[in-house]
């Protein structure tokens, strides 16, 4: 399969079309369950019981089967999608405020390390004066 | 919104390669002022302004490549050319530090004794803990070319344990050499032999370590779903980085272990 190369608009998401043949498993798939609390007309109080306690069942098997298995859920989609946004923002920006934060702490750094330099180069570059 | 209407990565304007230029310029000023006037202030901001830049950097990169989609095939075919280039560089900068042992090795001087290794010297046991750092490290290519097939077979347990099992034999490496290093009869100081020997060796761990690290960032990216099967050029980089690890490792083993011993 190979990518293609786009004479329009590059798709999106692209990663969709590729994924396909990424191994994993898929979460466990949602169930048909019918809410205890909805009221079914002409049912015995033992068929409502049996109906509660298959219903439960239904829940404990299900969280015990996502908990056991223990996966990393795929959020590559959300991310395509975050990243894909038509807002203006450059890349380095685009994830947050912590893109903000981490380019404004990086920054202040590079300008006062800079300043820094430069100091500590005049300082080296002056004669100490002999008493 | 603009359409573009070629196959080429346009970036973003960034702000990463001012403040990397920035962070070689803190570390090497910094480095000046740790020699000569004993301050390491400069020095480390460098190496944090480095590692922030790093950081960013490959994130964004990243985020272009697995969550734009700008990684077309002409784009790799550019990184594919890019990392043959930066690794054809290393081999350089490492055929230089065998260049030097060799020019010690082959005519010791008579302040050596007009011998290799040099009077005095007590080199390591070639067949002791450096054949099994040997060992370690072919493993590690037969482990992570496991974990390329296993992720073009869209296996992604097996490609998680082939490349867990490799960063964990790459750290075993790492920590064995570190023993080595603690323990060794000679030092750093210890003439030509000492200089050849460490600087060589040295800068093998350091891209043992570098090595490890991207393979970690690339176990990290597996778990998350990155990678496909067709395409996962960061994996590949890897890859090839880490051959070329275990390359200059063989190299060194039979030029300083064992002919030099």
């Amino acid at each position: 399969m190979s990518l293609v190369e786009p004479l329009q608009p590059l798709p999106v998401p692209l990663y969709s079309r590729l994924c396909a043949s990424v191994g994993g498993q898929a979460q466990a798939s949602g169930f048909r369950f019918r809410c205890p609390c909805s009221p079914v007309r002409g049912e015995g109080t033992r068929a409502k019981m049996l109906r509660n306690l298959l219903a439960l069942r239904q829940i404990s098997q299900r969280t015990i089967s996502t908990a056991s298995r223990r996966q990393v859920a795929n959020r590559v989609p959300e991310k395509q999608k975050l990243f894909q946004e038509d807002n203006g923002m450059p890349v380095h920006l685009k994830g947050g405020l912590m893109d903000g934060l981490l380019y404004r702490t990086t920054m202040a750094l590079t300008v006062f390390g800079t300043c820094y330099a430069i100091y500590e180069l005049f300082v080296a570059a002056m004669p100490k004066k002999v008493k | 919104m603009t359409h573009q209407t070629h196959a080429y990565h346009m970036v973003d304007p960034s702000p990463w390669p001012l403040t990397g230029a920035t962070a070689a310029l803190l570390m090497t000023s910094g480095l000046a002022m740790w020699f000569h006037y004993s301050s390491m202030l400069l020095m480390a901001l460098g190496l944090l302004t480095m590692l922030l830049t790093m950081l960013q950097w490959w994130r964004d990169i990243v985020r272009e490549g697995t969550f734009q989609g700008h990684h077309t095939l002409p784009v790799q075919k550019g990184l594919r050319y890019g990392m043959i280039l930066f690794i054809t560089s290393e081999v350089f900068f490492f055929i230089g530090f065998f260049w030097a042992f060799y020019h010690s090795s082959l005519t010791p001087t008579p302040e050596l004794g007009g011998c290799w290794p040099p009077t005095g010297i007590t080199p390591l046991n070639p067949f002791e803990v450096p054949l099994l750092n040997t060992a370690v490290l072919l493993a590690s290519g037969v482990t992570i070319t496991w974990a390329h097939h296993s992720l073009m077979e869209s296996n992604r347990n097996q490609t998680t344990q082939a490349l867990g099992l490799t960063i964990l034999l790459g750290l075993y490496f790492t920590v064995l050499q570190a023993m080595e290093y603690y323990e060794a009869p000679f030092t750093i100081a210890d003439g030509v032999y000492g200089s050849t020997f460490f600087v060589a060796t040295g800068f093998h761990g350091l891209h043992v370590i570098i090595g490890s690290t991207f393979l970690i960032v690339c176990l990290m990216r597996q778990i998350k779903y990155h990678f496909t099967s067709t395409h996962h050029f960061g994996f590949e980089a890897a890859a090839w980085y880490w051959h070329f690890v275990d390359v200059v490792w063989l190299f060194l083993y039979v030029s300083i272990y064992w002919w030099g011993s």
